[in-house]
């Protein structure tokens, strides 16, 4: 039942809406005012002039400041109820008059009453109101941080992502590398001893050999994984080439002791920003490609030069160069197809993709090329500014 | 040498500390592993080595801890770190804490002992010296003159300008051991030379090489540490 009220009064309330506040106030008015007079005249033909008819009166400014908005309606519908209640329901019925005793205070405490009552409802609603609106701040608040959680909850998982990723690769270096350095060590102590048989010296030698590649393999898988996707920055700061020359040269003299390479620097200064692990890589791989699958250690040169904004290097040889479809790939940006590289030169290919992965991350570029004296040449280039991202 | 010189290896990972082990004692070095970093400090302090081997990932101890322990010490020892490769700020900090040298893993048997050897001379040096400076350095065919202000290379003088020969001065002071750029650049330019580029220093650098006719493949004055600093070779 009083549920059935509250959708009533909520339709009406829906409904009432729809019709301007003005017109809608004045109805509203009129209509609880003519309830109230008729109210009031049926019970003046039952009880006779001591009738209830002011009350009836005070309820209907009460509902109408209720449902009205501000208190004009509310006082105007007192004044026009204690004028109604003098005019029509006090001796002499059907006249205004003042003359019986009590009449005046009679009517001023109505309006007085009418109007707190008035004013009251007003407060009310306001209040009414003021919760309403609270509520729907509250509400939207709510709503608000549901949205920033499941934003941070994004970020967390990503960023999660990120760090399990770099804890792989660390925990990866470090658990190859520690185990490589150490069968690499001992191989090293063992084959200064007096004590080894020449033919277990040329095993151990192997072993060396295979020990120092597997280091190099290492360290380019864990380059390639770095750059590959782009999630991990790049550790760029500003570096002389040359001095990342010289250090990818004393690394590849250490592994191949009997190799002779020229290193031909240019007047330039070439200090620019990068990351200089990994462009060192690209220079140790590219000098053991020249070593190992070119056929020619005598004339390997390595040319640092700058040429407009670029910073380039060159790795020569003078060896038995490169088929069209290597340096096609190369200059594609594709990996080296597998029946090309064959097996005598085993590795060339990861080498290279991971030469073309880490000049890519550093906005650079990376061609392959035959000389017309004979020979390959693998070029490089970077750019000497910072790129806007 | 009478008699042998003592080699502390502070190094958790069993294997490397064998190795090193085994291939200093070949080189006629006594050694005593620790295999934590408490250990470390307490074989430190019962066996005073001649020279301490510092690995930074320790299980216990953080290595840089280790090395203020050690630096607060009236006597200097070398310390030379053992670090990832990874790991550039770390390094950095330590020489800057004064660690000597560094080698990374994964480093080869030659390479740790010419920097040992290399170390050892340091102290050996500055035990003789006593702290009075010496106004001669002599590295392969090349002569610092600091008190004439003239460096000779096979007995030719080569011209330097001012900041260069500073460079070089500095360098040759420290021989042997890694001066990390913000150490020379503050030394050379004062607190503030230089600040948040060290351009000049690489310019120089290179100008120095040049001069001196170095071959960046095989140098034979000047070391560079790709990204950490510069060493002066002495022998």
């Amino acid at each position: 039942m009083f549920r059935f009220f509250k959708e009533l009064y909520h339709w009406a309330d829906v409904q009432g809406h729809r019709i301007p506040a003005v017109p809608r106030n004045l109805g509203i008015t009129a209509l609880f005012l003519c309830a109230a007079y008729y109210a009031s005249s049926i019970l003046i033909g039952h009880t006779g002039g001591e009738n209830n008819s002011a009350l009836v009166f005070v309820l209907a400014v009460a509902l109408i400041s209720l449902l009205t908005s501000g208190y004009i309606y509310g006082i105007a519908a007192s004044i026009i109820g204690t004028f109604c209640i003098n005019i029509y329901f006090m001796e002499p019925y059907n006249a205004f008059s003042l003359s019986r005793t009590g009449y005046p205070v009679a009517m001023l405490s109505m309006i007085a009453i009418s109007c707190v009552v008035c004013a009251l409802t007003a407060r009310v609603k306001r209040q009414a109101l003021e919760a309403v609106r609270r509520e729907r701040s509250t509400k939207a608040l709510y709503e608000m941080n549901e949205k920033l959680n499941a934003e941070k909850a994004a970020i967390q998982l990503e960023s999660d992502r990120i760090s399990i990723r770099e804890n792989i690769l660390r925990a990866v270096s470090h658990d190859l590398r520690t185990p490589l350095t150490s069968i690499s060590g001992a191989v090293a102590v063992l084959l200064e001893s007096p004590e080894v048989s020449p033919k277990n010296l040329a095993m151990l030698h192997d072993i060396k050999q295979d020990a120092d590649s597997l280091i190099v393999m290492v360290e380019n898988l864990l380059s390639v994984t770095r750059v590959q996707d782009g999630t991990i920055p790049l550790k760029k700061q500003e570096e002389m080439l040359e001095e990342v020359a010289g250090d990818a040269l004393l690394t590849t003299r250490r592994r191949f002791p009997d190799f002779h390479v020229e290193l031909d620097l240019s007047e330039d200064i070439l200090y620019l920003p990068m990351d200089s692990i990994l462009i060192k890589q690209v220079m140790v791989n590219l000098l053991e490609n020249a070593i190992r699958h070119s056929g020619d250690r005598e004339h390997i040169r390595m040319c640092l030069y700058r040429k407009e904004d670029w910073a380039i290097a060159e790795v020569q040889d003078r060896g038995r160069g490169l088929s069209p479809e290597v340096c096609q790939a190369v200059q594609a940006g594709q990996p080296i197809p597998r029946s090309l590289s064959g097996d005598s030169t085993r590795g060339m290919g990861i080498g290279l993709s991971v030469c073309q992965n880490i000049i890519k991350a550093h906005g650079g570029f990376f061609t392959a090329d035959n000389l017309p004296a004979g020979g390959a040449v693998f070029r490089f280039g970077l750019p000497m500014e910072e790129q806007p991202a | 040498m009478s008699e042998k010189q003592t080699i502390l290896i502070i190094e958790d990972e069993r294997t490397i500390s064998n190795f090193i082990s085994r291939a200093l004692t070949a080189s006629e070095y006594r050694t005593i592993p620790a295999f934590t970093g408490k250990e470390g400090l307490s074989l430190f302090f019962s066996h005073g080595p001649d020279l301490v081997l510092l690995d930074l990932g320790l299980p216990d101890i953080d290595g840089l801890e280790i090395l203020t322990q050690l630096r607060g010490l009236p006597r200097e020892i070398p310390v030379i770190i053992i670090s990832a490769r990874d790991r550039e700020a770390e390094k950095v900090r330590a020489l800057d804490m004064g660690a000597d040298d560094y080698v990374v893993k994964p480093f080869g048997v030659s390479e740790l002992l010419a920097r040992i050897r290399s170390a050892l001379r340091r102290a050996d040096r500055l035990k003789l010296s006593q702290g009075i400076q010496r106004s001669v350095y002599q590295i392969k065919d090349l002569t610092i003159d600091l008190a004439r202000h003239q460096v000779l290379l096979g007995g030719e003088e080569i011209h330097f300008t001012q900041n260069e020969f500073k460079i070089i001065e500095l360098l040759a002071i420290h021989a042997g051991k890694v001066l990390t750029y913000d150490f020379i650049l503050e030394h050379i330019w004062g607190p503030y030379g230089g600040s948040g580029s060290n351009q000049i220093l690489r310019v120089n650098m290179a100008n120095i090489r040049r001069k001196l006719k170095e071959n960046p493949s095989d140098p034979k004055y000047i070391h560079t540490e790709l990204g950490i600093g510069y060493r002066m070779l002495d022998d």
